[in-house]
């Protein structure tokens, strides 16, 4: 349970390139796990706009809305581990749709570890050492994408630079579900209009 | 009998009309809408600082009326110079607003000269007049009764091409008699002139903005097409005012600028303090309005506080000197207080003064008990007591809330009085985040000092328990070892 849950994730972060193979080869990545990074993640954004401390909390409180907050970071996680399947399905990559989602999920992990921290430390920092603050959700963010990096290259076996070109072109897929998605949801809406506009048509003549 | 009863009730009824009508206006809320814009840079209502007592015309002066009366000034010892340029006069009132004097014209020469179009004046200490006589292309320079004292005609220098015509437009006199003139079609800046009248040369430029699309796009076009495109020129000057230090307050009209207002120090450059939330440029949001707004005056009112005139949406926003948005009144409109098409501002004792030119008449507003309070803190907090200015801030903050400017000047003064935790609360309503790192930096330090010993106390105890458990559990360890080895 420890090994699992715990010990293996924070083992993942420091020495991504075994972990993820072990993910991989010897079934070590739990789904669970994933989400709970993910909501932990969440919660952490959330935390961090309502209690990060006055010098850099920026955010006007009157703006901040939970739903909107998960959808802003769970929506471009499924969303990346879709693209990324479809991307990779045809550039011969090796990983499985849960392995994509437990590679994503287990990224994250440095994220949580570092926000959760920062956001109490925050509210004792004065103006100069704010920096700090900044840096170290830099450094949160950066090791999230290094972490993504070489889930990516180890789930699917790839050489650096495919996994590159292969991150790249998830971005652009995701850019292009959600503009089919927009155009799906337009189209839908106006034969919905259409319909109900013939409706209306047949009842007021009848 | 009925008929006399209804008779009286149709002549009570008719009395009681009169009666309404003859209700004073002095309980009237303003004709506009006072708002300031709070750190979210949202425009929120708030309370009237200032009203309007009432209009002057020429015929409540029992002169001809005014026609486009072009500029104002009120003199250091309270006389209000009112230049009529259509008429091409100068109406002189006391205090009072009673009317003194009209100058229509001086001797020159021992022949009689007037104004042509003049459209700038100030007035000096010394009660000199210096009239911005721009029809005829000269300052003209006049004692108290109207005596010609000089003319500064158009300038002789080597830096000035010879088909420059002389136009000034606006001008500003500083305590030494150094004249600043905004000319027509000068862009190089204001110019100065020393006090025999001899140019010196340009303060303040207008910086022109780079504009990086139109510079690529310049690059791709045609030498034809480049001749057609519009210049890229520095925008002139709109209007310029002096403080008592003798640092110029200049105001453009440019409507793409950040910086309108500038306050130039004796080497033309800009030291406008500006740690406000936004940028000293009148509106900050426009988007039913007409745009940016249209600095076509400045005016300084002491104690660092300045108020500049907005010909856009006829609005009056005024400054303090650190660049917090005080207030904001007028409007566009016909009534009393609106204004139609504004020329100059400028203060008499408590009152504010503005000219119109579309009304042809000057509007005289009084502040309310808000607009004065907020006046009397900023002043005090402009000479550094910042302990009197508190009790005035909470009063200003029972009258309007969300002042934020009011939360700082208390909280500045707490932090004076080493009430670090106190102003911390204070800082953090205004959402002035500079001071809230000072006090918080001293609030920390305080509690630092005083915890420190128990602090690491009880880390220390800390340690050593964990220490301790380590060691424990070692050596159970062991002895659990030894006695699976047989050892006991």
């Amino acid at each position: 349970m420890k090994q699992d849950f715990i010990k293996f994730p924070l083992h993942l972060i420091f020495h991504p390139i075994d972990a993820f193979w072990d993910l991989k080869s010897d079934n070590r990545g739990r789904l669970f796990v994933a989400f709970a990074a993910l909501a932990l993640t969440i919660v952490m954004m959330i935390l961090q706009k309502q209690y990060a401390g006055f010098l850099v909390n920026y955010i006007d409180p009157r703006t901040i809305n939970s739903i909107i907050e998960i959808a802003t970071v769970a929506v471009p996680f499924f969303l990346w581990c879709m693209a990324n399947w479809a991307v990779t399905t045809l550039m011969e990559g090796e990983g499985k749709f849960k392995e994509i989602v437990l590679a994503t999920g287990y990224s994250l992990i440095p994220v949580i570890l570092i926000y959760a921290p920062m956001i109490v430390i925050s509210r004792f920092m004065v103006q100069e050492e704010t920096a700090f603050y900044y840096l170290f959700n830099s450094i949160a963010f950066f090791w999230f994408v290094l972490l993504l990096f070489i889930g990516m290259m180890t789930v699917h076996q790839y050489t650096v630079i495919r996994t590159i070109i292969t991150m790249v072109l998830t971005l652009i897929v995701m850019g292009i579900i959600v503009f089919l998605g927009a155009l799906v949801f337009s189209m839908l809406q106006q034969l919905y209009e259409f319909g109900y506009n013939i409706y209306r048509e047949l009842i007021f003549r009848t | 009998m009925a008929r006399t009863v209804k008779r009286w009730f149709v002549l009570l009824a008719a009395v009681s009309l009169l009666l309404v009508n003859a209700m004073p206006a002095a309980a009237s809320p303003a004709p506009y809408e006072s708002y300031n814009y709070n750190y979210w840079k949202e425009a929120v209502p708030s309370p009237d600082a200032y009203l309007p007592e009432r209009t002057l015309s020429g015929r409540d002066l029992g002169i001809s009326e005014f026609k486009d009366p072009g500029d104002m000034n009120v003199s250091p010892s309270g006389l209000i110079y009112i230049l009529d340029s259509g008429n091409s006069r100068i109406v002189v009132l006391a205090p009072d607003f009673k009317l003194l004097r009209v100058i229509d014209g001086f001797m020159m020469d021992g022949s009689k000269e007037t104004f042509n179009l003049p459209g700038g004046l100030f007035v000096d200490e010394q009660e000199r007049i210096y009239v911005a006589d721009t029809g005829n292309g000269r300052v003209v320079v006049l004692d108290g009764e109207g005596t010609l004292i000089q003319t500064i005609t158009k300038p002789e220098s080597d830096i000035l091409s010879t088909q420059f015509q002389f136009q000034p437009l606006k001008l500003t006199v500083d305590h030494v008699g150094r004249v600043y003139v905004v000319a027509q079609g000068v862009y190089e800046g204001i110019m100065q002139f020393d006090e025999s009248g001899k140019f010196i040369g340009y303060v303040g430029t207008n910086k022109v903005e780079r504009d990086y699309g139109e510079y690529i796009w310049r690059m791709l076009s045609t030498k034809a097409q480049r001749a057609q495109m519009v210049l890229f020129v520095p925008t002139e000057f709109s209007n310029a005012d002096i403080d008592h230090k003798g640092f110029v307050y200049a105001t453009n009209i440019d409507p793409g600028s950040n910086e309108p207002i500038k306050r130039l120090n004796p080497s033309g450059e800009d030291v406008l303090k500006r740690f406000g939330y936004y940028d000293v440029k009148g509106d900050i949001r426009f988007r039913n309005n007409p745009g940016p707004s249209k600095l076509i005056d400045v005016k300084v009112l002491g104690d660092g506080m300045y108020s500049v005139l907005d010909a856009t949406q006829n609005r009056v926003f005024t400054y303090d000197d650190e660049g917090h948005l005080l207030y904001i009144y007028g409007g566009k409109g016909n009534q009393v207080g609106t204004l139609k098409t504004p020329v100059a501002i400028e203060q008499s004792g408590e009152h504010h003064l503005v000219l119109d030119r579309g009304k042809n008449n000057l509007v005289v507003y009084e502040p309310t008990r808000f607009g004065a309070r907020v006046n009397e803190a900023v002043a005090l907090h402009y000479r550094g007591e910042d302990t009197e200015a508190v009790n005035i801030w909470r009063e200003v903050l029972k009258l309007n809330a969300n002042y934020d400017i009011a939360y700082i000047g208390i909280g500045k003064s707490l932090l004076m009085e080493k009430k670090n935790e106190e102003a911390l609360s204070y800082f953090e309503l205004g959402m002035d985040r500079k001071s809230y790192s000072v006090a918080f930096k001293r609030h920390r330090r305080e509690m630092m000092k005083e915890h420190f010993g128990t602090f690491l106390t009880a880390a220390i105890a800390l340690i050593v328990i964990l220490i301790l458990t380590r060691v424990t559990v070692k050596w159970r360890r062991r002895r659990q070892v030894d006695r699976e080895a047989g050892f006991h």
